[in-house]
C-alpha cells in the first residue's frame, strides 16, 4: 500500500507545480462568486425563500459547489486518454501495479492540494467577504467523508471516459457530455431544488447528485438528524462502489484491444 | 503583401484539406458534436431552471433570455470555429513546434490559426441560429432591412470581443508557458455573457463593460432588439470596441512571437 501512497504525495507535488495557475483559479473563483452572488440576489428579489431555501442557503450551495467543483475535475479522462493515444501506458503495465489504483492514488494527491490551495481560500472568501453564515451541526463533521465519497465517484466517471481512448481518436466529445451531464444534474451550477419536481425524481434515482448535492445539502443544512444524513452516505457509498468496480471491469475489456505501435 | 483574396483562397484550400483528414474520424466527429450539443446548452438549462422557480430574471422572461443566448451562441461561434488552435499554443511553445511557424512566407496568426478549423463549433453556429430564429418568432421581432444590418454588424463585433479575449489570454503562453489558468479564466468569463448585465453594480458592471467587455458578446447587443428603448448609446460604438479589442489582441500576439525563444527542449 506504501507504494500507492508515494504516489499520493507525487500528486500533490506536481500540484504545487502548477502554483501560478493557482492566483487565476482563484481569480476565477471569487469573479465566479462575484457573478454567483448577483445572479441569485435578482432571483431572490421579491421573495425570501424560494424552493424551501433561502438567498444564504441557495448562495452557500452554489458558491461551494464551485470551489468542490475544481476539487472534483481530476482530468483523469484526460490523462489516460493522452497515455494510451501516445502509448506511455505501456510505462504503467509493465511494472508491478495496478493501472486503476495508481491513477487514483496519484490523483488524489491532487485532490489535497486543491483541498489546500482552493477549497479552503474560498471558503474564508465566503465567510469574511460576502459573510455568509454557517450553521452549525453534525452535518459539517461528516462532510470531509462526503466529499472524499464523491471524489471517489467523479474519478470513477472520469477513469470511465478516459479508458474510451482505446477505442476511440479523441476523448473531447465524450468527456465534455459527461461533464455538462454531470455538472447540470449533479447540483453543482444550480440547487437540485429549483429543479421541477418531476425531474428531481428522476435524478436522486441516478449517481450525479451524489458528487455535489450531498455534499453541499450537509454544509447548508447541517443540523439535520443521522436518520437524514445516514442513507445519505449510504447511497453514496453505493454509487462510489458500484462504479469504481464498474470501471476496473471496462478496464479488464478495454485494455485487450490495445496496440502500441513501436517505440 | 498577399492580398486578402490570396488568403481567402488559401484558407480554403487548407481547410479543405484539414477536413478530409478530419473525416477519418467519423464517430469523433459525431461524438463531439454531440458533446458540443450538449455543452452549448448547459447555461440555458440552468436560466431555464431559475425560471421555473421565479417569474423573470431582473426583469427578462424565459424567451428573452433564450435570444440573448442565442446571439452568444452565433457570436462565440467564429471563436470556436476559426481560432479554436489558440488552446493548443502552450503545447507548441513547451515542445518547441512553435517555431515551424516562423519559416512561411505568411501572416504568422493566420497560419498558426488556419491550422485547425473546429468542425463541432458548426453544431453550436447552427443551434444558435436556430435558437434566434425561434425566439424572434415567439417574441414578433420584426426583421426590417435595418435591423439585419444592425444584427450583422453587432454579431461582428461581438464576435471580434470574443476573439479577442480568447486570443490575447492564450499569448500568456508566450511569456510563461503554461497559459491553461489563463485561458480557464477567460473561458469562464465567457459563461458570464449571456447574463443580464443589468443585475451587476459596481465593480462588476464597470468591468463586464469597460475592461474585458464580454456585456457586448451578447447582452448590450440583444437589448437593441429587444428593448430597443433601453438601450445605451453605447452599442452604437461596438465596431470600433470590436475591431480596437482586435488590434490590440494583434499588437500582443506580434510582442509574443517576437519574445519567444523556446523552452529549449
Amino acid at each position: 500500500m506504501n507504494k500507492y501512497f508515494a504516489l499520493t504525495r507525487g500528486g500533490y507535488m506536481m500540484g504545487v507545480i502548477y502554483r501560478f495557475g493557482f492566483i487565476f483559479t482563484i481569480i476565477g473563483n471569487v469573479v465566479y462568486l462575484g457573478v454567483a452572488y448577483y445572479l441569485w440576489k435578482s432571483i431572490y428579489q421579491h421573495s425570501d425563500v424560494i424552493r424551501g431555501l433561502t438567498f444564504n442557503e441557495a448562495f452557500l450551495y452554489v458558491g461551494l459547489g464551485s470551489a468542490i467543483f475544481i476539487l472534483l475535475k481530476t482530468y483523469v479522462d484526460w490523462f489516460i486518454h493522452s497515455d494510451i493515444r501516445e502509448g506511455t501506458i505501456a510505462n504503467y503495465l509493465i511494472k508491478p501495479i495496478d493501472v486503476g489504483l495508481y491513477t487514483l492514488f496519484f490523483s488524489l494527491g491532487f485532490f489535497l492540494m486543491n483541498v489546500t490551495a482552493i477549497t479552503i481560500p474560498t471558503f474564508l472568501l465566503l465567510i469574511f467577504v460576502f459573510k455568509v453564515q454557517f450553521t452549525v451541526g453534525i452535518g459539517l463533521f461528516i462532510f470531509p467523508i462526503s466529499l472524499l465519497m464523491a471524489f471517489l465517484i467523479s474519478f470513477s466517471f472520469d477513469y470511465f471516459i478516459g479508458l474510451f481512448g482505446f477505442y476511440t481518436e479523441s476523448v473531447w466529445g465524450l468527456s465534455t457530455s459527461k461533464e455538462i451531464i454531470v455538472t447540470v444534474f449533479s447540483g453543482a451550477l444550480i440547487p437540485l431544488q429549483f429543479f421541477p419536481d418531476a425531474i428531481q425524481k428522476v435524478l436522486f434515482w441516478l449517481p450525479f447528485q451524489a458528487i455535489y448535492h450531498t455534499p453541499l445539502m450537509m454544509i447548508t443544512r447541517p443540523n439535520q438528524s443521522w436518520d437524514v444524513f445516514l442513507p445519505m452516505l449510504g447511497i453514496q457509498l453505493f454509487w462510489a462502489v458500484v462504479l469504481f468496480i464498474g470501471a476496473r471491469l471496462f478496464y479488464d475489456q478495454a485494455v485487450k484491444v490495445l496496440r502500441i505501435s513501436g517505440g | 503583401m498577399r492580398t486578402l483574396s490570396e488568403y481567402l483562397r488559401l484558407y480554403f484550400i487548407i481547410e479543405t484539406q484539414y477536413i478530409k483528414a478530419r473525416m477519418q474520424y467519423r464517430a469523433d466527429f459525431i461524438i463531439s458534436s454531440i458533446g458540443m450539443f450538449f455543452s452549448s446548452l448547459a447555461t440555458l438549462g440552468v436560466f431555464w431552471v431559475i425560471l421555473e422557480s421565479v417569474p423573470d430574471l431582473a426583469g427578462w422572461s424565459l424567451m428573452e433570455m433564450v435570444f440573448i443566448y442565442a446571439f452568444y451562441m452565433i457570436a462565440i461561434s467564429p471563436m470556436q470555429i476559426l481560432f479554436d488552435h489558440a488552446w493548443q499554443i502552450r503545447f507548441h511553445v513547451q515542445q518547441g513546434t512553435f517555431l515551424k511557424y516562423y519559416f512561411r512566407p505568411l501572416n504568422m496568426m493566420f497560419y498558426y490559426m488556419s491550422e485547425m478549423f473546429d468542425l463541432k463549433g458548426i453544431t453550436q453556429l447552427v443551434v444558435g441560429v436556430g435558437l434566434l430564429i425561434y425566439a424572434s418568432i415567439q417574441l414578433h421581432i420584426d426583421w426590417s432591412l435595418a435591423r439585419v444590418f444592425l444584427l450583422c454588424m453587432t454579431l461582428f463585433s461581438a464576435a471580434l470581443v470574443q476573439i479577442s479575449i480568447i486570443v490575447s489570454a492564450s499569448c500568456a503562453a508566450f511569456w510563461v508557458v503554461n497559459s491553461y489558468p489563463v485561458l480557464g479564466l477567460a473561458w469562464r468569463l465567457r459563461e458570464f455573457s449571456p447574463y443580464p448585465m443589468t443585475i451587476f453594480d459596481g465593480a462588476f458592471r464597470f468591468t463586464f463593460t469597460y475592461v474585458i467587455p464580454i456585456g457586448f458578446v451578447a447582452f448590450y447587443p440583444s437589448q437593441l432588439f429587444l428593448r430597443p428603448e433601453e438601450v445605451s448609446s453605447l452599442i452604437y460604438f461596438s465596431p470600433i470596441i470590436g475591431i480596437g479589442l482586435f488590434a490590440i489582441t494583434y499588437w500582443i500576439w506580434t510582442k509574443g512571437v517576437n519574445s519567444y525563444t523556446g523552452t529549449g527542449s
